[in-house]
């Protein structure tokens, strides 16, 4: 007989449930190395269709399952099913409205994704060929573009669930990947939007981010990067 | 649609304990405040009213809480000296922010040994 894991999966569907509750599945260890994602999939393949969760690459690339697996937010598709201690209790992403069982509605934390302007601003004219930068200044990036915008950081901050208007750390994390990078010229206006009690300032340091950053990114030095910036601009 | 409290809490990291802790000690140093406002302003009625009161606050009942207002002093400073250098300092890095906050821990608990055992030592030899 395979080798059985019990998942504890939080459910609620909308349009019957009144209240969410917990349903146990028994999950079948049918190979080494079994992901959380793919024990969702045998669930849903296999015992329960209408349990919904996102997913898409299954890599670790598309951030779209982000869960609370056990406790601590993380992306089920690259987490060990070995790595856990069973039962292993999955709910969806804390403080988000919850759209059905795992699937959580990311509007608001998209909306302060883009309040950042996470695009590249220029005034300067166009140069011939493309803008140009050293491979410093492009050094500076790593650890901020790699981002995958998958809302563990955010959703494991406590000043995000207090706060409904904070930014949050990948908001904020996203914000430094633009002030932080030589071509951009759109820092002042950024500036605006973070220097703000529910900007950088909301940042207590609890450190949940770093713990919870799938990509192994630290929204919490880049929060302090942004800090920094700040105080020598008063100074 | 709705936002659910999850069952099961979000756990609790070290950073997240010491956050925790800085939150509650820093209400514990509010409330002192008041305390020590209103001890002190009984200077203000004369010799005789001080003295009473501080023959009170010198009672081993209130020695033995001077041990905790000692632990809250120290813990509240030292963990906001790591959390300064968290935004100012280099403590967010991934290598060190966790082993920081243990160092705060260990550093705390020490001082507060160190001191708390002589303040106790005092409070019973009355
Ligand atoms: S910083 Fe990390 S945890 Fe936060 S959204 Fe980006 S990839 Fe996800």
């Amino acid at each position: 007989m395979a080798e059985k894991v019990t998942f504890k999966v939080f459910r609620f569907n909308p349009e019957k449930d009144k209240k969410p509750y917990y349903q146990d599945f028994e999950v079948e260890i049918r190979k080494p190395g079994m992901m959380v994602l793919d024990g969702l999939n045998q669930i849903r393949w296999e015992m329960d269709g209408t349990l919904a969760f996102r997913r898409s690459c299954r890599e670790g690339v598309c951030g779209s399952d982000g869960l609370n697996i056990n406790g601590v937010n993380m992306l089920s598709c690259i987490t060990h099913i070995s790595d856990l201690k069973p039962p292993i209790v999955i709910q969806p992403l804390p403080s988000l409205p919850v759209v059905k069982d795992l699937v959580v509605d990311l509007t608001d934390f998209m909306n302060k994704f883009f309040l950042v302007k996470p695009y590249l601003i220029t005034y300067s004219p166009p140069p011939d060929k493309e803008r140009l930068q050293t491979p410093e200044e492009r050094k500076k990036l790593d650890g901020l573009y790699e981002c995958i915008l998958c809302a563990c950081c955010s959703t494991s901050c406590p000043s995000y669930w207090a706060d409904p208007e904070y930014l949050g750390p990948s908001a904020l994390l996203n914000s430094a990947r633009f002030i932080l990078d030589s071509r951009d010229e759109g820092a002042d206006e950024r500036f605006e939007i973070i220097n703000d009690r529910h900007g950088v300032w909301r940042c207590h340091t609890i450190l949940n981010c770093i713990e919870a950053c799938p990509k192994l990114l630290n929204p919490t030095e880049a929060i302090g990067e942004l800090k920094k910036i700040l105080i020598k601009k008063k100074f | 649609m709705k936002v659910f409290q999850p069952q099961k809490r979000y756990r609790l990291h070290p950073g997240y304990i010491a956050w925790i802790l800085h939150r509650v000690t820093g209400v514990l140093l509010g409330l002192y405040l008041f305390l020590h406002i209103w001890v002190i302003h009984y200077l203000a009625q004369g010799e005789q009213a001080f003295n009473k009161v501080m023959g009170i606050v010198q009672s081993p009942l209130f020695l033995v809480l001077e041990v905790g207002l000692l632990g809250t002093v120290v813990y509240h400073g030292i963990n906001g000296l790591r959390v300064i250098l968290v935004d100012y300092g280099n403590m967010a890095k991934r290598e060190i922010f966790r082993k920081a906050v243990y160092v705060t821990f260990a550093l705390s608990a020490a001082i507060i040994i160190a001191g708390g055992i002589p303040m106790l030592m005092h409070a019973f030899s009355h």
